[in-house]
């Protein structure tokens, strides 16, 4: 009799556009405050899975179906600011990131600065991705698939765009290349991993044409990656500097253009090839959204907003961690650096593959990588075009060679369509190598890291 | 055997003169198409039969001479694309008069492609009557006879380097530009469903790449590392013996294509997946023109070409300081693509018809002939020449090729294709395009400039 109700009350918050909000709103507060509410769980929600956020939606209206108040209202102000602020157990590091400021002018202590930025930034990045999903729901899916494939990385990328600003070229190459190989094979790793050790009887399979066509993808914007480097380290350019940089320019003009024809492939097939759900969302018509569309844009504003204010303290900050905790820049820009940023994700990846939605994980952890391979760095050239900024495609050798071999391996690991808890090792155990190389990786042409030796 | 070749010659006059006759639809029929020619035969036979017996009594010489005009009229007039052909004869007035390097360069290659494709149309044509076995290894030695006959030119003159670059430009324009265009617009013309081809000769030509890739990349490195034993001593020797390694596998290969061809390939579509396999089933066509005619118009094409490659190897420095563009260029991007046009068409033609197994043979099949057979083949050439021609290309085009056939492999292994794989591929081949634009090759002989190290 209660699932009968639920699903009553269910069905009257599919057919109202925002129904009823305060039983929402005291439930959330209720939930918030009860202990075996994992964060997992709301990651669940944002990331989208509908069978999930039914089942949860019963255990609240159950308690909450007294209460029920079926006006047509907006959240007010405080109202908003608890679904969105309250509601999530990590927000409790939210407070880092004004102690981050607040330490930046008072000891000017550049490690403690750079850590607690680092920690401050990561729930925002989660609620930024949150606000976007709620966004997506009132657009439809054509607009929410863009709106997905562009803020999907939007931390990553407001990092460096202040980086750029800084003309900290190399900061921002290695933090996206960073970001692509704790992708590819930190988070799809521990996937793989924990999928498996849940589910050990039989091999999870996903689907071998998404992840086919993403690695597709990423094996181009390597191609895009390649020749840059190797002109310039075979030293046979044609106007020594300038044509690298054109040649980059050019290149990044072509992958946005493979990028936005992928967007448009994607949603034309999607029917088709996507049998499952990818991370792009097609379908929220069975959830209610949870705050109204000027909520979720208002949000996203102050999120990227309050993001872009300690990205700025971050990235002013490495330099001086760097020598602070006496770690190479390379190895916090490819490694510290996007393993916390993308700590929400992670959460979300290993969360799915427990599951049993692979393909749902394998979209959040490839489906990452290749945004940030083909529309966040080309992205950024563009941007540092516009800029004046001379940030081209040669992410110098070492870290060309890493990201080439790294994606022919996840690519010939994908591309049998099945994982397992092997697999899942064999993924994170190549992550610790990259990173360990990475540890001992001096950067040429590193401000911080000067050699003894004179640079070529 | 000599009124059927009157008949034919005589329906080809006629349908010479037709105007709606499409380039297409000729490269159709000289590459494949039963249907018509059973048709255009039947038709003919008994229309001429009346005229038949009162042409026979002829007199022999009469009928030597005409044979001549129509065997012209055959091969030469009735392809549109011949239309090119005086722009030979062209290069070699301008050559003579103004020695302007740039025009010449342009004329020639534009003289060669009519010649070119009409030297595949010839191939084929001695292809029907030796049988499967020995049409296949014509086909897979004619196949890129053009860019063989301008890289033993090449090797001549000594342009080494030249030789490297357009054989890799032909493997990667083929594998990038031409695979591209074949998907890409046969997923156009097909949207609503994938079209499939055949994984397994997909999967061996690919290994057969990654094989050449191997041969390539060794010497490449030895010279980068500096740890040759004999410093350029030891890679030519090794480069020599990679080559009739190579060599060997290729020929292996046609040996299992041949003896494998009904079991391991079996095709998806309606026709046979290589162009040997159209040698078989070509019993129901009539050729066009006799054996001896076919070797006749072989030997003249080959001579043609010679000469024509000649000037156009002669004047290669000069275009290129002529048009600002660095030789790397003209060699791997401008040479392939020209010299390919015909095949690039016959590829996108047979896409569009669903009949992707063929585009593919023509495409990955000519980039497996040229890496596999092509390369080596050059370097066991200019041994006996006594040029000394590696298989050192240099790292950047060696990264260059590892990378294509990494990518085209991967590709190729669902055995699938839609446009959005073939728009990649065409992508990718811009990508690489670009990155040859601005890169200088060091150890051309072109530029004097001294190599940084």
């Amino acid at each position: 009799m209660d699932d009968q109700k639920s699903n009553h009350h269910n069905n009257k918050s599919i057919d109202l556009d925002d129904s009823p909000p305060f039983v929402r709103i005291h439930s959330h507060a209720e939930i918030g405050s009860s202990e075996e509410r994992a964060v997992l769980e709301l990651e669940d929600e944002r990331l989208n899975s509908c069978d999930s956020i039914t089942r949860k939606k019963h255990p609240f209206k159950e308690t909450s179906s007294s209460d029920i108040c079926h006006m047509k209202c907006k959240n007010s102000l405080w109202n908003s600011i608890k679904i969105v602020i309250f509601s999530s157990k990590l927000n409790i590091l939210m407070v880092f990131g004004p102690a981050a400021i607040i330490v930046h002018k008072t000891t000017g202590y550049h490690g403690m600065v750079f850590l607690l930025s680092l920690l401050g930034i990561i729930p925002l990045a989660e609620r930024l991705g949150y606000a976007t999903e709620q966004l997506a729901s009132f657009t439809g899916p054509t607009v929410g698939g863009l709106l997905n494939a562009t803020f999907g990385n939007a931390t990553e990328l407001i990092i460096s765009i202040f980086a750029l600003r800084n003309g900290m070229i190399r900061v921002v190459q290695q933090s996206l290349l960073g970001s692509i190989l704790s992708n590819m094979l930190l988070v799809l790793g521990c996937a793989f991993f924990s999928g498996g050790l849940v589910i050990m009887k039989r091999e999870q399979v996903f689907n071998k044409a998404a992840a086919g066509v993403n690695s597709g993808l990423l094996l181009m914007s390597v191609m895009g990656l390649l020749f840059p480097a190797v002109l310039h380290s075979t030293r046979t350019e044609l106007h020594f500097g300038k044509s690298e940089l054109a040649l980059s320019r050019f290149s990044s003009c072509v992958m946005l253009f493979a990028y936005a024809a992928f967007l448009y492939f994607q949603l034309r097939s999607s029917k088709k090839l996507y049998d499952m759900e990818s991370k792009t969302e097609t379908s929220d018509d069975d959830e209610a959204p949870e705050i109204s569309m000027w909520e979720a844009i208002v949000w996203l504003s102050i999120l990227t907003t309050w993001i872009a204010v300690l990205s700025e303290y971050l990235v002013d900050a490495i330099e001086g961690a760097s020598t602070a905790l006496k770690i190479p820049v390379a190895f916090i820009s490819v490694v510290l650096l996007p393993i916390v940023g993308n700590a929400a994700e992670h959460a979300g990846a290993i969360m799915f593959a427990m599951k049993d939605k692979l393909d749902i994980s394998l979209g959040v952890a490839i489906g990452s990588s290749t945004q940030i391979a083909m529309f966040g760095i080309p992205f950024c050239v563009i941007i540092a075009w516009i800029m004046g900024q001379p940030m081209d495609l040669n992410f110098q050798l070492f870290e060309t060679a890493t990201l080439f071999l790294t994606v022919i391996v996840v690519a010939f690991m994908l591309q049998e369509g099945t994982s397992n808890y092997f697999k899942g090792l064999m993924l994170i155990l190549c992550y610790l190598i990259v990173a360990a190389s990475f540890f001992v990786h001096v950067d040429l042409d590193s401000v911080v890291d000067k050699p003894h030796k004179n640079g070529e | 055997m000599d009124y059927k070749l009157q008949v034919r010659v005589q329906s080809h006059l006629e349908m010479g003169s037709l105007d709606d006759r499409s380039m297409g639809d000729l490269d159709d029929e000289c590459l494949y198409s039963a249907e018509m020619d059973a048709q255009k035969t039947q038709s003919t036979d008994s229309n001429e039969q009346v005229s038949l017996s009162s042409s026979l009594p002829v007199a022999g010489n009469k009928m030597i001479r005409n044979g001549v005009y129509k065997s012209i009229k055959t091969v030469v007039f009735s392809n549109k694309l011949n239309l090119l052909m005086p722009f030979g004869p062209l290069a070699i007035l301008v050559h003579k008069m103004t020695a302007h390097n740039g025009w010449v360069f342009f004329l020639s290659l534009l003289g060669i492609t009519p010649l070119a494709e009409r030297l595949g149309y010839a191939t084929e044509q001695l292809a029907f009557y030796t049988g499967p076995t020995v049409g296949g290894l014509l086909n897979a030695t004619f196949g890129n006879a053009t860019e063989l006959i301008i890289s033993i030119y090449a090797l001549k003159s000594g342009m080494i380097r030249v030789v490297q670059l357009s054989l890799l430009g032909s493997i990667l324009s083929n594998m990038l530009l031409v695979l591209g265009c074949a998907f890409f617009c046969g997923g156009l013309v097909y949207p609503g469903k994938e079209q499939a081809f055949s994984k397994a000769t997909a999967v061996v030509n690919s290994g057969l790449l990654l094989m050449a890739v191997m041969g390539l990349l060794f010497p490449a490195v030895l010279y980068y590392t500096h740890t040759e034993r004999h410093a350029g001593k030891s890679e030519l020797a090794l480069s020599r013996f990679s080559s009739c390694i190579m060599l060997l596998a290729y020929a292996a290969y046609l040996v299992f294509q041949l003896k494998s061809q009904k079991d391991l390939y079996v095709p998806i579509g309606e026709e046979g997946s290589q162009n040997e396999q159209n040698a078989n089933d070509d019993d129901d066509e009539a050729p066009e023109i006799s054996k001896w005619e076919s070797i006749i118009w072989l030997a003249i094409m080959t001579a043609w070409i010679s000469i024509l490659s000649d000037y156009l190897v002669d004047a290669m420095q000069g275009a290129s300081e002529a048009w600002g563009v660095p030789i790397s260029f003209i060699s791997v991007i401008l040479l392939p693509i020209i010299g390919n046009a015909a095949e690039h068409a016959s590829a996108i033609m047979f896409a569009m018809k669903n009949k992707l197994d063929i585009s593919l043979g023509v495409a990955i099949g000519s980039s497996t002939q040229i890496s596999m057979f092509g390369i080596p083949f050059c370097v066991v050439i200019g041994w006996m020449m006594g040029q000394e021609m590696d298989l050192n290309f240099q790292l950047f085009e060696t990264a260059t090729l590892f990378i294509t056939v990494i990518v085209v492999a991967f590709f190729l292994q669902e055995g699938t294709s839609n446009y959005f794989k073939g728009l990649m591929l065409i992508l990718c081949y811009l990508i690489v395009a670009a990155s040859f634009f601005v890169h200088e090759d060091t150890s051309s002989s072109g530029e004097s400039k001294q190599p940084k190290t």
